[in-house]
């Protein structure tokens, strides 16, 4: 398990917003199933002292800390006050950060990252979908009946891609040890790096499936990385230079970051890539076949 | 965001970086009471929202007797496919030395990263294929105000020590103005001092709002109307109208089209929950786009209920075909409601991709 597992007490900032109080309902809702803790605490500034189901509601990061064991945090904030969430989460000493907000200024995003790596905190995100190690825990939105416990880690810088290629695994048979969501914007915390040094050190992961799309060279950085197999695959073969294709981060700049490019950086690599994500799960059973 | 030079310009010069002096005209004549300014040699810019302009005619000398009729020339013609509108007139500098300084977001570093080169004039990609040693990088922490002056110094290397002064300018103004690009190219020394001679500045548009700017100029009208909807959409030039769920599920579906040898019209992602009504905008937007033969839509999704995308895709009531992939709570509903109506729900998104090529072929 990486970042966290049944024993990690999750905290949710926005607690009492539509989207944290929906998924707060969910996130419990697997924990239940599970037998995990779950979230523990809510955050919202003026709103302490209320319940989100069954959730006792902080106005403090630090106020949630004294009364319950915290391992991680996921935020639900608007744009305008994410990167603050992170800052004030970092500075109250939670280990694990996972921001789902999207649309936050890269620059607030730069300083808050800057920020929570002086407080020695790692951030997931943001713009991402969060995490979850099937069987243990869920911080964030992934749809949990799609998963299915296994071998396989998953690293994506997308949401809804993710759960089509983890639906296709759990299909194939092929289960999984913790699927991230690393995010879509430019800046994100944990890069395919920092994900694969853990992954390495995890037991239960044996091979990765490493999703990623146009714009930057995160993805060739994080196969570079690492001795351990994984299966790539790359969205936006066809998209034009110079576009955003909907996430901040997915954009050919500067004759940079196109999706050809990073194929065959990856393939001259030894990294198998998938053309379609129909044929990750067979890609990701002939690595396990070679290794044997 | 991008801005256009001289409104690039103008954010230097109240930054405190020299620019040429120089006047924005919107027709020739108006260039009459400025010459006395400008002085002997001018140089005239269309001010288009296109990259090469130099290349394409864009750019004009002229001096005190021509200005006029070179401003009118210049009026007249198209900038790769774009009127001329606006014309930056400035002074000519007497260059001695180019130099190229630029500040952009590292994504692995996740930081600020300052370029300067004695190339200056040349695009920073060339010089890094053939001339890298004349690149000087530095990465900034961005919780830091200032650039530290050794930081500066070696950036500067043996460059006039008035170009550090206008790095650190740049720098504040790129985290001020919550820029994704600060270029400066060339930044020339002259008798009278440096000077930016040229400058890009691109704004990053999740921060539009807080930097004063209310109309984001890159979109097309119907990606701005797409905008005013909530969703992330993109012009392309094919016959396959696509809306999907999530940027990078819809990025592939585009992919699939060109693997099973289709072109797509648009990238549409509704975002997550879509509900009847948006699922019914986001269906019109699509189908009203002319060239679009058929429609794919593929969502997937723990959360999207296939009633309601079924709903919407009906109440939408256009012409042209669309054929769906749905997973998430109430598939048989969707699917249901839809072949009532004679739509097609397949399985899988390669399965909808091909059905949708053959359609268009």
């Amino acid at each position: 398990m990486i970042y966290g597992d049944k024993t990690t007490g999750v905290l949710v900032q926005g607690a009492t917003g539509k989207q944290g109080e929906f998924h707060i309902g969910l996130m419990n809702a697997y924990a239940k199933q599970v037998g995990g803790r779950g979230v523990v605490a809510g955050v919202t500034p003026g709103k302490g002292g209320q319940q989100v189901h069954g959730v006792p509601v902080y106005n403090t990061v630090r106020e949630a800390m004294r009364d319950h064991d915290i391992g991680a945090a996921v935020i639900f904030v608007p744009a305008g006050a994410a990167a603050d969430s992170i800052m004030e989460e970092a500075n109250a000493g939670i280990p694990t950060i996972v921001c789902i907000t999207e649309h936050i200024p890269v620059h607030d995003t730069m300083k808050a990252v800057a920020y929570a790596k002086v407080q020695g905190s790692v951030v997931i995100g943001p713009n991402c979908p969060g995490l979850l190690s099937p069987g243990e825990v869920k911080m964030g939105i992934m749809p949990a009946q799609l998963f299915s416990r296994g071998n396989v880690g998953v690293i994506s810088r997308s949401g809804t891609l993710t759960y089509e290629v983890v639906d296709e695994l759990t299909r194939a048979g092929i289960g999984q040890s913790t699927v991230v969501g690393i995010g879509g914007d430019p800046v994100i915390g944990q890069t395919f790096v920092d994900v694969l040094e853990r992954f390495e050190k995890d037991p239960e992961t044996k091979a990765v499936v490493l999703i990623g799309e146009v714009g930057g060279n995160l993805e060739e950085e994080g196969a570079d990385s690492t001795d351990m197999p994984i299966v790539a695959y790359i969205a936006g073969v066809s998209a034009p230079p110079d576009k955003r294709m909907g996430h901040a981060g997915a954009i050919v700049e500067g004759g940079e970051g196109d999706a050809r490019s990073k194929i065959s950086r990856l393939k001259k690599n030894g990294v198998p890539v998938a053309s379609r994500v129909s044929e990750i799960p067979a890609m990701v059973k002939d690595l396990f076949l070679c290794r044997c | 965001m991008k801005l256009r030079e001289y409104e690039a310009k103008k954010v230097l010069r109240e930054a405190g970086i020299p620019v040429p002096s120089g006047v924005l005209i919107r027709q020739a004549e108006e260039l009459s009471s400025h010459l006395d300014a400008l002085g002997d040699a001018i140089v005239l810019k269309a001010q288009v929202d296109v990259g090469g302009r130099g290349k394409a005619g864009g750019i004009l000398m002229a001096d005190r007797v021509t200005a006029l009729a070179k401003a009118r020339e210049l009026f007249s013609k198209q900038i790769r496919g774009l009127p001329v509108k606006e014309i930056l007139a400035e002074q000519k500098l007497a260059i001695q030395k180019e130099y190229y300084l630029s500040i952009t977001v590292d994504r692995s570093a996740k930081q600020p990263l300052v370029l300067f080169s004695d190339a200056g004039g040349v695009e920073i990609e060339t010089t890094a294929k053939e001339n890298p040693g004349a690149i000087r990088k530095a990465v900034a922490l961005p919780l830091m105000r200032d650039l530290p002056p050794f930081m500066l110094r070696e950036l500067a290397g043996k460059a006039p020590k008035e170009v550090m002064p206008v790095i650190n300018k740049l720098y504040r103004l790129f985290l001020e103005k919550d820029a994704l690009l600060a270029e400066i190219n060339p930044l020339v020394v002259t008798p009278d001092g440096v000077f930016a001679a040229d400058a890009k500045i691109i704004i990053d548009d999740n921060a539009l709002a807080r930097q004063g700017i209310t109309v984001n100029r890159d979109l097309s009208e119907r990606e701005r109307e797409a905008e005013k909807h909530g969703f992330s959409y993109v012009e392309l030039d094919g016959t396959i109208g696509v809306i999907g769920n999530g940027a990078g599920l819809t990025m592939s579906t585009l992919d699939l089209i060109e693997y099973y040898g289709g072109k797509a019209a648009n990238f549409l992602d509704v975002g997550g929950g879509a509900e009847s009504d948006r699922v019914m905008n986001a269906v019109r937007l699509v189908a009203g786009v002319p060239s679009v033969k058929v429609i794919v839509v593929n969502l997937l999704g723990g959360i999207t209920k296939c009633d309601e995308v079924a709903k919407g895709i009906i109440a939408a009531g256009i012409s042209q075909r669309v054929i769906v992939r749905l997973a998430g709570t109430n598939e048989a509903e969707g699917r249901r409601l839809l072949s009532e109506k004679g739509y097609e729900m397949l399985d899988t998104m390669d399965l909808v991709v091909k059905k949708a090529v053959e359609v268009a072929a």
